[in-house]
């Protein structure tokens, strides 16, 4: 198997963008293009979850090589439901790894603005079991609040801790010029004052407005390509040194311990054997906090704290900007924006970002190894992947 | 008659799952639908719960209750609450009852009350 190396990164900003989807998706194509220099590719991937049926549009990716005048080069949309991004990446990596293509790009795109925040609540809400758990009215907000309930029950984990980890990460977007949300916020105001219940209400019990993510618009791009090309480009050496995708049940009810997040576990492993690392060796990571409690979870089951143990490390500031492993310092999807199937494509661009030294105001200092979680489903599909600097 | 949701029995391993799979998650012998469907127990405790305030467009109400159910036999399942102050580990028992209405379609789902 070839190394994989990261050229060129592109990003827009994630807002609500008044743009056509191809076009969201070719900026940010432009951009890394540039950045890698280079006008030609093999192959494309474009992933996104919903432009069939939020967007009306099928064939993404053919609409996106086309607009970028990338033809003839191959193409192909990947739709895996929030972890669309990873699992494109995963794609544009086996193929340069496979010696088929020296040069990839992964572009990642979602445009829910198009419809009214129902009607993107029900798109998201399609990822679950039809029969098992949609009819019911299960969002996605709904599946986290029961496992939060489940978490406080067994960890002592407390709405403090959640609403701790979406200050830090609303604060940490303000570092970052492409991110969503760009107001301030303080325990004070979501949690401690009379006015926190009218500021942060209840989206699902136990879990309120400034816990979950925003619904976005955006899209990243990456340019993914071989040892020989990468050193023609000269571009910084940013090794994908780990890949690793799990699964679990479709139905959230059917896990024998409801606590666990085996995929996460599983792909987080996975990675890290095949790179050759620990979780110790991680010195910033994204994780996909589309829900405050996932940021907890995650830490623990990729294997940053013991299980039960990563709300006591965000208490000691462990996962803050200058802690022992910063987490999502660059607002993560609470901050930064969650157009879901770019997600995954904008967790890579910021830890390019950072492994390159050019994080500015939020820069991870002497950052090498980095490390993505991208969360599909309610934990049912799952991609971690590890980065490395190359001197 | 009332009616009833299915759990299904794999027929080489005994195996019971719910919601209905092509193969058993068990044994991953069966080939054909080799099930014995098995109305669900009604009865059960309440593993979790929420109540949502932000609901999918087709939802006519404020706000919905749901949680996940240990059943009687052991499996779990979701279903929607309704229950004024839910508490984790509470008997509850369900019926089939319309959860969702569509224009051209009523769903039909279990709906849980305290036992």
């Amino acid at each position: 198997m070839r190394d994989v190396y990261v050229a060129g990164i592109g990003i827009t900003t994630f807002t609500r963008l008044e743009f056509a989807l191809s076009e969201i998706a070719s900026y940010a194509s432009m951009m890394a293009l540039k950045d890698a220099g280079i006008t030609e590719v093999d192959q494309v991937y474009v992933a996104n979850m919903g432009a069939p049926r939020v967007n009306h549009q099928t064939a993404l990716a053919s609409a996106v090589v086309d607009s970028l005048s990338l033809t003839p080069a191959g193409a192909a949309a990947i739709e895996n439901g929030p972890a669309s991004g990873g699992s494109a990446i995963k794609a544009g990596f086996q193929a340069v790894a496979s010696g088929m293509d020296d040069v990839v790009l992964v572009a990642g795109v979602e445009r829910m603005r198009e419809v009214n925040g129902l009607e993107a609540t029900d798109f998201v809400a399609t990822l679950t079991h039809p029969i098992a758990e949609y009819i019911y009215g299960v969002t996605l907000p709904a599946h986290a609040a029961m496992f939060t309930r489940l978490y406080m029950d067994k960890y002592g984990v407390t709405e403090r801790h959640l609403a701790m980890v979406g200050v830090k990460n609303q604060n940490a977007a303000l570092a970052n010029e492409w991110a969503h949300l760009q107001q301030e916020i303080s325990l004070e105001g979501i949690l401690d004052s009379p006015e926190a219940m009218t500021n942060n209400p209840y989206v699902a019990e136990p879990l309120r407005f400034f816990d979950a993510c925003p619904v976005s618009d955006g899209g990243a791009a990456i340019i993914l390509v071989s040892e020989d090309k990468a050193k023609e480009l000269g571009r910084p050496m940013i090794k994908i040194s780990g890949v690793g995708q799990a699964t679990d049940t479709h139905a959230v009810h059917e896990r024998e311990e409801p606590t666990d997040l085996l995929a996460v576990r599983k792909a987080a492993a996975d990675a890290f054997e095949m790179a050759g690392l620990t979780p110790d060796d991680v010195d910033v990571a994204e994780l996909h906090d589309a829900f405050t409690i996932l940021e907890i979870v995650e830490s623990e089951e990729v294997g940053f704290f013991p299980k039960g143990e990563g709300h006591l490390a965000l208490e000691r500031g462990d996962t803050a900007l200058g802690g022992k492993i910063p987490i999502n310092v660059g607002g993560g999807l609470k901050g930064r924006g969650h157009p879901v199937g770019a997600t995954g494509v904008a967790q890579a661009w910021e830890i390019v970002t950072q492994l390159r030294g050019d994080g500015g105001d939020r820069q991870v200092e002497d950052a090498s190894v980095g490390f993505t979680c991208n969360f599909g489903g309610f934990g049912n599909n799952v991609v971690c992947l590890t980065f490395e600097k190359e001197a | 008659m009332a009616r009833e949701i299915y759990a299904y029995r794999c027929q080489k391993c005994d195996t019971m799952h719910y919601p209905f799979r092509m193969v058993c998650k068990n044994c991953k012998q069966n080939d054909f639908f080799e099930f014995d469907t098995v109305p669900l127990p009604k009865d059960g405790k309440l593993l979790t719960f929420t109540r949502v305030y932000n609901l999918p467009a087709q939802y006519e109400v404020a706000t919905l209750g749901l949680g996940i159910v240990e059943l009687d036999n052991g499996l779990r399942m979701l279903g929607q609450l309704e229950i004024d102050e839910p508490r984790a580990g509470m008997a509850v028992k369900g019926n089939v009852e319309v959860v969702r209405k569509e224009t051209y379609e009523d769903f039909y789902g279990m709906v849980f009350r305290g036992a």
